[in-house]
């Protein structure tokens, strides 16, 4: 291969001065020329021609909330690029009064806007409403209220019974886990391998639930945010955000380790954080008997994450306890703050962004893990496959009776 | 239609939380039942007492608090706000009859769309000629506060100009289409002997183009509270958008006197008695296009016209706005205190005043379309009915609801007179028509 310059025929060009003009003026040319093109496109509107109308209006009804039984609470967005009156509202195919707050004093909701609409209305505990409002123009955008019940709202016994379950959920199992931790110093690297190679299972398990399940409360994001990328932005976002950071941090074996397990707890912590969002939003739509069953199976799955956390240590020394301790409430507390978040905002967004990121956390001590396998073995070696793929069964056999 | 005004009904967003509980519920539910006898209402029931008794401090966390004094709340039915488009006043409508005669005319309450309606009454060929100027003009038309609907229009409103005759003059419509790019027809209810007046795409001119103008010529016969509607293709499209109307053809004393079997539905002796008795109910029929039959002044009859209509503004094929005259709830009070009885007229909904002295008399026509019937329920009273308004004895008496197929139409009197001062309700009796809007009050005086 030859590193001659080759000519097209042209003139011979210098690399650094092309034209004979300055770098900067080059840089710079194409994005004048955008504008030009911008410009001339703007002021002769060459698309007048195909002209398709105004664009269609879009509302979303996001969540409905039942703070008392008089009232009806409907948390709504525009997804359309237009502004969109909301001129009458349908309880079961019955107009109704309502009060609408949150778009600036009058019912015109701006692009993007969000408002809330107040109707009073004394719907029966377990039934369903069938919920519409009506634009200005007659367009329709409706939802069902299922098996109505109130919602509690951030009440003091609501804190502590989330807090409770939070922690029941989240910290016991988690505590309980980490607890194997010095039978696992007692493994061969072989066996700690295999270990390890379980745990990578246990969180890809917890990768494609988890992903699957921000997919779908993806839907219920206003269409103007465009859930399902804002899905694949927090998975990456979150994933590369925490290899750069785990990275930077750490250059030798034991404390990248370390990093490791932190980086574990903190993806095991976002996904509890999504449980106990789940949980919280349950209270909030008034389903308040999260059984004693329920409980005990979300503590069955969660045990695992213990040992996940903890396995990359088991090759090396033992920190200090502290660190243990910071493991089990760094992964396991987010459930009870999850809980609070869930029950005081119902918003689908917020939702969608956490459980997104838990993913991408997750994510990334996948690849960590099979980084400190291959350092000491093979990933293809007979009892890792088995240990990843006995993780994934593990989790969903668990699963089976859970989420 | 699938993208523009699209109801979100069918995808059902429930809340997430919802479906994630739900799911975990009916997961375990599917799991515990299989053991022996285990019912899923035990299960969702055990739920509910484990939930709370295991959770330390859990008790129920539903708020039982009733919000205040609830005589102090107003009832919550209805649409709220007031109508803002002036263009179409139905309490106007209501009382509106159009005779032809020039001399008298309406106030343009359409402005450029008001196309002088009454074009004369003259004598031709020893027949009397009422004749009418009809233009198709696509209006929007609010109908329900803050909500309008882009209507197609006989005149600029819907519904369409009442026309009233007297039975054998002829009626004279020139037809003009205003529209840029449609066609339209009038079809009218009416024993009609020339098949080119029909106003279908069959027969006679056919279709009138987006410009064009035709006169159509009917015979008005029979007697009776009679129906015209556009008869393009879509039928239902046309009919749905508001290209309808009423015409009454009203009897003529002396021809009841002449020949009675002809408007009664009796089957006795015509004595004297029964004639002049037909006569007379003629005369009451027909004192608003004639005042000459009743010279001394006949002031007992209030006369009104109601047609019952719908609207499917999503144009799903199902009706979110049903009215009488088109606005829903507008002859209702603009407010009411469900529990003190107190209520307030509003300036652009306000219910029907009426003279508890003078005889009521409705002239009510069904155009609703994407459902079978319509219905009238007056409260606290009964009525007369006459089918089609075609007999001068009512074929029904003492009836409080009367149901009503598509194009289906009569006449209705009762009277007030023994009832207290104050609000009658009255409304389509299908439940779901009524809190859509079809419903509506007389304010007795
Ligand atoms: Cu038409």
């Amino acid at each position: 291969m030859t590193t001659d310059p080759k000519s097209d025929g042209g003139v011979a060009q210098s690399p650094n001065q092309p034209f004979g003009l300055p770098r900067w003026v080059i840089g710079i040319v194409p994005i004048l020329l955008l504008g030009l093109v911008i410009g001339g496109f703007v002021a002769t509107t060459p698309l007048a021609g195909v002209d398709g109308g105004e664009p269609l209006p879009d509302v979303s009804i996001d969540y409905t909330t039942l703070p008392n039984d008089d009232t009806i609470r409907l948390h709504v967005t525009n997804n359309a690029p237009e502004p969109v009156t909301i001129s009458q509202v349908h309880v079961d195919e019955a107009n109704w009064q309502f009060e609408m707050t949150g778009a600036g004093g009058d019912r015109t909701l701006e692009p993007l806007e969000s408002a809330t609409i107040e109707i009073p209305y004394s719907w029966m505990e377990g039934y369903d409403y069938g919920v519409t409002v009506v634009a200005d123009n007659g367009a329709t955008f409706g939802t069902t209220i299922v098996a109505a019940n109130s919602s509690p709202g951030l009440t003091g016994q609501v804190v502590w019974t989330l807090a409770v379950i939070g922690v029941l959920i989240g910290i016991v199992p988690i505590a309980l886990g980490i607890m194997w931790f010095p039978f696992m110093q007692t493994m061969s690297e072989k066996w700690l391998n295999a270990v390890l190679a379980f745990s990578a299972g246990v969180l890809g398990y917890l990768v494609f639930d988890g992903g699957f399940e921000a997919f779908e409360t993806a839907q219920s994001v206003p269409s103007g945010y465009s859930g399902p990328l804002l899905v694949v932005l927090g998975i990456s976002g979150a994933w590369l955000l925490l290899q750069a950071v785990t990275d930077w941090l750490t250059d030798d074996e034991e404390e990248s380790r370390l990093s490791l397990a932190y980086s574990a707890a903190l993806g095991i912590g976002l996904h509890n954080l999504a449980e106990g969002l789940a949980i919280g939003a349950a209270f909030a739509t008034g389903r308040t008997s999260l059984g004693m069953f329920l409980i005990i199976g979300f503590m069955i799955h969660n045990v695992t994450e213990g040992p996940v956390i903890v396995a990359p240590l088991a090759d090396g020394n033992r920190p200090s306890l502290a660190h243990f301790v910071a493991f089990g409430l760094l992964a396991g507390s987010p459930a009870i703050l999850g809980g609070w978040i869930g029950v005081s905002t119902r918003s689908p967004l917020l939702n969608t962004l956490f459980l997104a990121i838990g993913v991408g956390a997750l994510l990334q001590v996948v690849f960590d893990i099979g980084d400190i396998v291959r350092r000491s073995g093979s990933i293809r070696a007979a009892p890792n496959v088995m240990g990843f793929a006995i993780g994934l069964l593990f989790m969903y056999a668990t699963g089976l009776f859970t989420l | 239609m699938s993208s523009d005004r699209q109801e979100s009904d069918s995808a059902i967003h429930e809340d997430d939380a919802g479906t994630v509980t739900r799911g975990l519920e009916e997961r375990l539910v599917d799991s515990v039942k299989n053991h022996d006898g285990v019912s899923r209402r035990a299960v969702l029931g055990g739920l509910a007492i484990a939930g709370g008794s295991a959770i330390a401090g859990t008790g129920a966390t539903r708020s039982d608090d009733d919000t205040g004094d609830s005589n102090d709340e107003t009832m919550g039915f209805g649409a709220p706000g007031t109508y803002t488009e002036e263009q179409f006043d139905p309490h106007g409508f209501l009382r509106e009859f159009n005779t032809g005669d020039s001399t008298n005319e309406r106030p343009s309450r359409f402005g450029e769309n008001d196309y002088n309606l009454n074009a004369g009454v003259y004598e031709e060929n020893g027949q009397t000629v009422r004749e009418f100027n009809f233009v198709a003009v696509p209006v929007e038309q609010e109908i329900l506060p803050g909500i309008t609907f882009p209507m197609w229009t006989f005149n600029g409103q819907v519904p369409g100009p009442t026309i009233r005759v007297e039975e054998g003059d002829l009626v004279r419509v020139n037809f003009t289409n205003g529209f840029p790019d449609m066609a339209h027809t009038i079809h009218p209810h009416l024993r009609n002997l020339n098949p080119r007046m029909d106003g279908i795409p069959q027969n006679g001119p056919g279709l009138i183009d987006s410009g064009e103008s035709f006169t159509y010529e009917w015979q008005a016969q029979p007697v009776g509270t009679h129906l015209y509607h556009c008869h393009m293709l879509p039928l239902k499209a046309h009919v749905h958008r508001g290209m309808y109307g009423s015409m009454i053809v009203d009897p003529k004393p002396e021809n009841v006197r002449e020949n009675p079997r002809q408007y009664i539905d009796y089957h006795g002796p015509i004595t004297d008695e029964v004639r002049e008795m037909a006569a007379e109910r003629a005369r009451s029929r027909n004192m608003i296009s004639h005042a000459d039959y009743s010279p001394e002044g006949f002031d007992g009859i209030d006369e009104m016209v109601m047609v019952m209509n719908g609207f499917d503004t999503n144009f799903d094929g199902d009706n979110e706005v049903y009215g009488v005259n088109t606005r829903g709830f507008c002859y209702a009070p603009a407010r009411t205190d469900a529990y003190n009885g107190e209520w307030e007229a509003g300036e652009t909904k306000h219910p029907i005043e009426i003279d508890g002295n003078e005889r009521q008399r409705v002239h009510l026509l069904n155009t609703i379309e994407f459902d079978f019937v319509n219905s009238f329920h007056c409260h606290s009273q009964f009525f007369d009915y006459y089918d089609a308004g075609t007999t001068l004895f009512p074929n029904r008496k003492t009836i409080d609801t009367v149901l009503m197929c598509q194009a289906q139409r009569g006449i209705l009197e009762f009277d007030y007179s023994n009832h207290e001062p104050g609000l009658y309700m009255f409304h389509a009796h299908q439940s779901e028509f009524a809190e859509l809007g079809w419903m509506s009050f007389f304010e007795v005086n």
